[in-house]
């Protein structure tokens, strides 16, 4: 791609914004390249290409913040779109009762790239046919136990490049390339349907299939489809020990926790899309969950979805530990948020692509793991419930009030699963689903997710994971 | 190095902020295609200008401007289909884009699909376009401070928001023959206020003309909705008849008319599946979907085949009355193109629920023990096939008891499935809003619905 001949004209983008009357001024080329292919019932949809290609340049003038971004790249639209980002936040300054100020974070000067073994770019279509066909002739006409009715299957490939410079020295050029796989199985049997979508997703080449063990995770996946249509029996009334697989641990970690403390919707910016948070800026210090409760952002992972290890404001990003033995201990910060809570940027700013502004957004969230194995977690438990996926789940907009409902899920009888159990419902608050966190097991796993936020939107992709994480005393209720 | 889309520069008739000449570059695309030899190829160009200032505890927080052009280029050979879109517009970088295109065929699978018809269709620009909205960036933030300002005299105390003006123009070249352009204005403003405790408001105004776009009266219901919203309660878990407001309406009627996507019902994420000629809503039900209807900004005169775009019944006298079709989903099904591609899925442009006679005073009237829902977000699906869904109010929520509103509600979620939804719909207003924000992607000119028996939950703990 062509990001790094485009330096020039990131650097023609901040002087022209500077010249303009810029206080602050940063430029990110970024560009996309993407090779999709998918299977419908087995059939061959039109194989999707993409390209995208452009710069944003994102400035403060007179106190506020203005941002414009063209895929017209050529020095004088550069220069032109600059200076329409500082007459816009001139322009909204009537409005403006707050400056924005950044903070003095350190600015990076790197090149960083996730690692790969088999370049993405080599992913062509026949190469995301076979994977897809390989997998599809694994579960298609009962194969796996279980007759599908419907079955999407689709898999990407994707290399994100872009070079970020600011008006406060930052240099950074990142590469990111990313598998991508997405499934809808549905499975109809006597009266009875389930469904389940599958997310997996890592940084990396065309490794990440077989690191993955992708065609076993969805063969695995349909087989649990089977199983579940004949689940029949409905979830205890009474309270009961509940265990979170990896997967509902994720989506909790990622949904109550992560949320919620992002610095930027405690500070009430996104309040009319995906809201605000129950936490104030004053909570940081709150005991919320058990001493057990322990749940963590950390965009280093390597390999993982959220791969992001210096952000989109030229920060390096570090691991954040949001809460810390039941406390709130951290939010995720951009670098106008930091200054706001008298802190540092903890590297949490991004932006899906060149047309986007960077906001405040987590990277690969989780539950930290614990001591017990897994066997142990299940000895814990006299009666209660194991929920390994789930299907439909929300959360409201302060992130206080949750739901969560499982499709393959267990019913366990002094430590042994015995049962299935049918779609029971964990519809709870934040606080007693962290503060009821009795132990957690020391084996991870992660899923990929796609999370939105933003105005204009942006889905981001994330990783969302954790062990399995036994609660105590909770209420189910049923579908 | 690729100089990319300013070449163009000067040969665009339309003027816009990025000048590219969109009939020029699906020329090019396509006469490209077709010296490869394809059966058929489309060439889609896209030029699209959108102003945004959003706001936060009454203060601005970022205003965006963004301008862009894309070309869509498709192509079918033997059975190989594939497509792609870039925004590197050199025509040299068009040229190499539609070869490679073409050379990543070879690996592909063949398919069962249906060619483009033979159809030589000429679109001409159908309206749509207000003049005034072409450069409202300036005056965006007038108007946001306009709606922030009557949130505070209606008893708001701090607004959030959104206002986006944008104008799109889309181009068409097919090797069929179909050629035209479309240009498309509209503003919305998307305004949320926030009073004592956990009281909110919500306010949407969206239009196609800026003579249609009221945002003292959307700020004036956030407001609103902010103080009547103070120590609001939490309901009793239990089923309610439930008035959903046009905002709630529209989203939950957007997944219906996915699932009347004829992709959706292939690929078993339809809860309308093998129900076609059926009552699937009460009998004063009606959903069409419309290319271009007076007031919407979501279609275009032609869909992404070159097919003219059209008014569809979905659902008519509360019979389900046909699916919305591309032409390859259409030879499957035997059907007709509804002008609704989506290369890959049919997908709705404008939707329009039928009014009905009654008002939003006697739908209140009528309501026994119920709810009054005015905003909601996070639906989502616990099964597309069956439609079992839930959903979480948020903003202006009330009790009504007797006919009476008695005061506000919070903490609650509504579940329900799709159909039985439908079929339990009792009134409908004749006053209807044209909603589109955050959680509703697709226009949707929507009455207030009274519906009967949805389940309302509480969290544990």
């Amino acid at each position: 791609m062509r990001v790094q001949e485009s330096r020039d004209l990131a650097e023609a983008g901040v002087s022209a914004a500077l010249k303009a009357g810029a206080s602050y001024a940063e430029a990110r080329v970024q560009a996309t390249w993407e090779r999709e292919f998918g299977l419908k019932n087995g059939e061959p949809q039109p194989s999707v290409f993409v390209e995208g290609y452009g710069i944003g340049i994102r400035v403060i003038a007179g106190g506020a913040l203005g941002f414009a971004a063209t895929n017209a790249m050529r020095r004088k639209s550069v220069r032109e779109v600059a200076a329409k980002a500082v007459r816009l936040a001139k322009a909204s300054g009537g409005m403006l009762r707050r400056p924005v100020v950044f903070d003095s974070a350190k600015s990076a000067r790197t090149s960083w790239a996730a690692p790969e073994t088999e370049k993405i770019e080599s992913a062509d279509s026949a190469w995301l046919k076979e994977v897809l066909t390989d997998i599809d002739g694994r579960v298609a006409d009962g194969r796996a136990g279980v007759k599908l009715t419907g079955r999407i299957f689709y898999l990407s490939a994707e290399l994100q490049e872009r070079y970020f410079v600011n008006s406060d020295g930052a240099r950074v050029a990142g590469r990111v390339p990313r598998v991508s796989f997405g499934g809808s199985l549905t499975a109809v049997e006597a009266g009875s349907a389930a469904q389940r979508f599958i997310q997996q997703g890592e940084t990396g080449g065309l490794e990440v299939v077989k690191r993955l063990g992708l065609v076993e995770k969805v063969v695995e996946q349909t087989e649990a489809m089977g199983r579940v249509l004949k689940a029949s029996a409905k979830p205890p009334r009474e309270e009961v020990d509940v265990v979170l697989g990896p997967e509902l641990s994720g989506i909790a970690a990622h949904e109550s926790v992560g949320h919620p403390q992002e610095a930027d919707r405690v500070l009430g910016r996104e309040g009319a899309q995906a809201g605000e948070s129950y936490l104030r800026p004053d909570s940081l210090g709150m005991k919320i969950g058990s001493d057990e409760a322990n749940v963590s952002d950390d965009p280093t992972l390597l390999h993982s979805n959220g791969y992001v290890p210096v952000d989109d404001e030229g920060v390096a990003a570090k691991k954040r530990s949001l809460i810390k033995g039941g406390i709130i201990n951290e939010f995720l910060q951009n670098r106008a948020t930091a200054r706001q809570f008298g802190v540092e940027s903890n590297g949490a700013a991004r932006a899906v692509a060149f047309d986007r502004e960077p906001i405040i957004r987590m990277a690969n969230t989780f539950v930290e793991p614990g001591d017990y194995s897994t066997e142990e977690i299940f000895k814990e438990v006299k009666h209660g419930v194991y929920f390994k996926s789930f299907t439909e789940w929300n959360i409201d907009d302060k992130r206080l009030n949750q739901r969560y409902v499982g499709l393959e899920a267990y019913l366990i009888d002094h430590g042994e699963l015995k049962g299935l159990v049918r779609s029971p419902v964990l519809e709870i608050t934040t606080p007693k689903l962290w503060g009821s966190v009795k132990a957690r097991s020391r084996h991870m796993e992660f899923e990929a997710a796609t999370c939105g936020k933003g105005d204009p939107m942006q889905g981001a992709p994330v990783w969302t994971g954790g062990p399995e994480t036994l609660l105590a005393g909770i209420r189910l209720g049923a579908r | 190095m690729d100089r990319g889309a300013g070449d163009a520069a000067g040969r665009d008739k339309a003027g816009g902020a990025i000048g590219v000449d969109l009939d020029g570059l699906n020329s090019l695309a396509v006469r490209t295609a077709e010296a490869l030899k394809v059966d058929d190829a489309v060439a889609l160009s896209t030029r699209i200008a959108e102003s945004m200032v959003r706001f936060a505890d009454n203060s601005a927080t970022v205003a965006n401007r963004v301008d862009e052009a894309e070309l869509t280029v498709y192509l079918a050979k033997a059975g190989r289909r594939a497509i792609a879109s870039t925004s590197n517009l050199s025509p040299a970088a068009v040229k190499s884009f539609v070869k490679e295109l073409y050379a990543s065929m070879r690996g592909l699978p063949e398919a069962e699909y249906a060619p483009l018809p033979d159809a030589g269709t000429r679109f001409s620009q159908s309206g749509g376009v207000d003049k005034k909205l072409e450069g409202a960036e300036e005056i965006l933030p007038e108007l946001a401070k306009a709606a922030i300002d009557s949130s505070l005299a209606a008893g708001g105390e701090r607004s959030a928001g959104a206002i986006s003006a944008w104008k799109a123009t889309v181009a068409i070249l097919t090797t069929s023959g179909a050629k035209g352009a479309d240009s498309r204005t509209a503003i919305t403003l998307n305004i949320r206020s926030f009073g004592e405790g956990d009281a909110s408001g919500h306010g949407l105004s969206c239009s196609s003309t800026l003579r249609g776009f009221d945002p003292e009266e959307a700020g004036r219901r956030a407001g609103e909705g902010a103080r009547g919203m103070r120590q609001a309660a939490e309901p009793e878990a239990g089923k309610y008849e439930v008035l959903l407001g046009p905002t709630v309406a529209s989203n939950l009627i957007e997944t219906v008319a996915g699932a009347a996507s004829a992709f959706s019902v292939d690929a078993g994420t339809s809860c309308l599946a093998g129900k076609l000629g059926e009552e699937v809503a009460a009998p004063s039900f009606n959903l069409t979907d419309h290319g271009v209807i007076e007031g919407g900004f979501g279609g275009r005169a032609f869909d992404d085949e070159g097919s003219r775009t059209r008014a569809t019944k979905i659902i008519d006298g509360g019979v389900l009355r046909g699916y919305l079709h591309n032409l390859t989903t259409a030879k499957k099904w035997r059907s007709e193109t509804t002008g609704n591609a989506g290369l890959i899925a049919p997908h709705p442009w404008n939707l329009e629920v039928g009014s009905g006679d009654s008002s939003y005073e006697e739908m209140v009237k009528e309501m026994k023990r119920g709810i009054v829902l005015t905003s909601n977000w996070y639906t989502r699906f616990n099964n597309y096939r069956t439609g079992e869904f839930s959903t979480v109010p948020r903003d202006g929520a009330y009790l009504v008891e007797g006919g009476k509103v008695v005061g506000p509600l919070k903490g609650m979620r509504a579940g329900d499935d799709q159909q039985r939804l439908l079929s339990s719909v009792r009134l409908l207003s004749k006053e209807r809003e044209w909603v589109q924000w955050w959680e509703v992607d697709t226009p949707t000119l929507c009455p207030w619905i009274l519906v009967d028996g949805v389940s309302i939950t509480r969290a544990y703990g």
